[in-house]
């Protein structure tokens, strides 16, 4: 493939996520497989070019909360279409890590963890949404299988919050507290509370959720 | 629906109506001016020469009614900024005449400055939902005759929007009039599109100032608008009941508009009103309260009752400093002149009973306009909005972020964005110092006057402008 054409198609990849064009992303994906373009240029310079500039937007405010929804979906959709094809690479090319998210046992509320996956995910992370009411053995077993950097639990009610503490008491039990950094967040949640259960940080936005994983990974924002 | 609130039922506007000719047929209008009552009384009204009292018939009235303009323009030098009268939604006026201003560095009240005046009308300038600019303040560094004049070049030169002013006397018209010219050029009148309108406040009870009428009469032969403003306080300067008070006040304004009626037939008038009451002890003229706001809001119905354009007072305060007494005394006398459907509302910036000017005001009550604009412009059930097709494809859990319609929605007029409100959460609201409406309200102004100056004035008119000053300053000394 000549630069010029190169160059294009991987401008196309970096629009479709920053577009939010969820099936264009596929599709660009798809065609970078069927090319035998080099993935690692595909990712750096395309898809994740385009999901860092969807996260300044949101950031600087000139994104708001659908648009940024929307790149991050358009994210992982390519990425779950180029992650077979990546693992088969040399080396790979690594995320900057992959986070677990769940909304505990009892509680529904979907929206806010969603919003966090969607920061972290146009952050660079790599999300894994365990969705709502989330029984606290399928955490613990996600994170042994999985083993993520971070686990973020969200609880948006008193009634349920409790069931933070008891995922951070089965992984101590389990033995893999030391393993992972473990953050809470929802409306009923606090610094306190995060400190008093054992947590490693708590966060009641977003935006500031990817800045408390950073810090607990020791990198920049 | 927009939502639409009255404040007299349909029946209740006839009988004030009624009431209101009852005081101009048996009780009169005193006019101090031999001139206007001879007009009068050219016109068919009972005259008492000796006591300088007119007594004004229903079919003057309506004579008058008929004869003034039910729509015009108050033009601004940038015509961006035109404001057609009657208004589908309520801009605002500063307001006029305050003395005082909380000074914006030191937070202390002082006597008003002739910078006040300019940093006033810059701010507003920035104010997307102030249309007419009345300098707020006069100021007391330059106590002289010509001192009005001064004012009026000042907010000329300082804001591109339309400027409103109170004019004391007939020597001051022309040069008003050259003001006007220098903006707009040379025209026959000005009375469909004018840069400039007066303010003309009656005196309760039931009176005219000479001096201001004479000037008004004058500058209404050009067609230069004229807002009618009574200021009657119920129990003091009006009758002891709102009914009798916006009763009396009517008749005063109907009396103004039938003398500008019979001196320039067809001169553009605005029906306004800034009624008040006051502190039972002391008698001091109150505005922020619910009295204020049933009373003026009734007199912009009965303006809407004659079908003419109105100005009503309002967004006002008793509080003596920005806070929570000026925004919940602001907000009570904005919302329902709002939703009722005032053209214009005055009172922006000033608080203390409109005697001080607070700059952090004129940015906190622009943002009050957003609100009760957002409120008054109400739901819109119409099938553009039907997002069934949106529902049904969510269908039950999830979200609904990625729908393109809420993408479209969330940059649309249905959600109101807040830029001074705080909207952040409890951390990031800390993280940024924990800002308040005030502090957001302090760094847009920084952000205004340390910036250049919007629509500045072209120079070869501001010299014009200055040229007009200071003839004013030298002729109207002598």
């Amino acid at each position: 493939m000549q630069d010029l054409v190169k160059d294009a198609f991987i401008d196309k990849m970096r629009m479709a996520v920053l577009e939010g064009e969820e099936d264009e992303a596929v599709t660009m994906a798809k065609k970078a497989i069927d090319e035998g373009m080099d993935l690692v240029t595909v990712m750096n310079e395309g898809f994740l070019a385009g999901i860092r500039e969807a996260g300044e937007l949101y950031a600087a405010g000139d994104y708001y909360l659908p648009e940024l929804v929307c790149s991050a979906d358009a994210m992982k959709a390519a990425l779950a279409v180029l992650d077979p094809e990546m693992r088969k690479l040399p080396g790979g090319v690594k995320s900057s890590g992959k986070i677990i998210l769940a909304t505990v046992k009892g509680d529904i509320h979907d929206i806010g963890k969603t919003i966090v996956g969607a920061m972290m995910t146009a952050s660079g992370y790599e999300v894994i949404d365990l969705g709502a009411d989330v029984d606290n053995s399928v955490v613990i077993q996600s994170v042994i299988a999985q083993e993520p950097l971070i686990l973020g639990l969200s609880a948006l009610l008193t009634t349920t919050m409790n069931e933070q503490k008891h995922i951070i008491d089965s992984l101590i039990e389990n033995g893999f507290r030391s393993k992972v950094k473990v953050i809470v967040g929802g409306a009923p949640a606090s610094h306190e509370w995060a400190r008093k259960i054992g947590a490693d940080g708590y966060s009641d936005n977003a935006m500031d959720a990817v800045r408390l994983v950073n810090g607990l990974l020791g990198r920049t924002d | 629906m927009k939502i639409q609130s009255s404040f007299l039922s349909e029946e209740e506007r006839k009988i004030i109506h009624a009431d209101s000719i009852r005081i101009l047929e048996e009780i009169g209008v005193k006019f101090p001016s031999e001139q206007v009552l001879t007009m009068l009384a050219a016109g068919g009204a009972k005259v008492d020469f000796d006591r300088q009292i007119a007594y004004i018939s229903e079919a003057m009235v309506k004579k008058a009614v008929a004869s003034a303009p039910k729509s015009f323009i108050l033009g601004a030098r940038n015509s961006e900024f035109d404001f057609k009268m009657p208004s589908l939604f309520s801009g605002y006026n500063l307001d006029g005449c305050g003395v005082n201003v909380l000074d914006f560095r030191t937070g202390m009240r002082r006597p008003a400055r002739i910078s006040d005046v300019a940093d006033a009308a810059r701010i507003f300038e920035e104010m997307d939902l102030g249309f007419v600019h009345w300098s707020p303040v006069s100021p007391s560094d330059m106590l002289s005759e010509s001192v009005g004049m001064m004012i009026t070049a000042t907010s000329f030169m300082n804001t591109s929007k339309h400027v409103q002013d109170e004019v004391q006397e007939q020597a001051e018209v022309p040069y008003i009039m050259a003001m006007i010219k220098a903006i707009m050029g040379e025209q026959k009148t000005y009375r469909d599109r004018c840069v400039y309108s007066a303010t003309y406040c009656t005196v309760a009870p039931l009176c005219h100032d000479e001096a201001m009428l004479s000037a008004n009469i004058a500058l209404s032969h050009y067609g230069v608008p004229i807002l009618i403003y009574p200021m009657s306080a119920s129990g003091t300067t009006g009758p002891a009941s709102l009914y009798s008070n916006i009763a009396m006040a009517n008749a005063e304004s109907l009396s103004a508009l039938v003398a500008f009626q019979l001196a320039s037939p067809g001169a553009p008038i605005i029906l306004g009103a800034a009624l008040g009451v006051v502190n039972v002890r002391s008698g001091i003229f109150l505005e922020g309260t619910p009295e204020t706001t049933l009373q003026i809001g009734a007199m912009g119905e009965m303006a809407r009752y004659y079908g003419m354009p109105n100005t009503t007072a309002g967004c006002l305060t008793d509080a003596k400093q920005p806070g929570m007494q000026s925004v919940l005394e602001k907000t009570l006398t904005t919302l329902p002149l709002v939703l009722s459907g005032a053209d214009i509302i005055q009172g922006i910036g000033l608080i203390e009973s409109s005697t001080t000017l607070c700059y952090e005001h004129i940015v906190i009550d622009n943002e009050i306009a957003h609100l009760c604009k957002r409120i008054k412009d109400g739901i819109d059930v119409d099938q553009a909005k039907d997002y069934f097709s949106d529902i049904k494809e969510v269908g039950q859990g999830g979200h609904f972020l990625k729908q393109k319609n809420t993408r479209k929605a969330f940059r649309s007029e249905e959600f109101y964005q807040s830029t001074l409100c705080d909207r952040n959460s409890y951390d990031e609201w800390e993280q940024l110092g924990r800002p308040d409406l005030i502090q957001n309200s302090r760094a847009k102004i920084e952000n205004i006057l340390s910036g250049e100056k919007k629509n500045p004035m072209p120079n070869d008119m501001e010299k014009l402008m200055r040229e007009i000053m200071s003839e004013a300053e030298q002729k109207l000394a002598e």
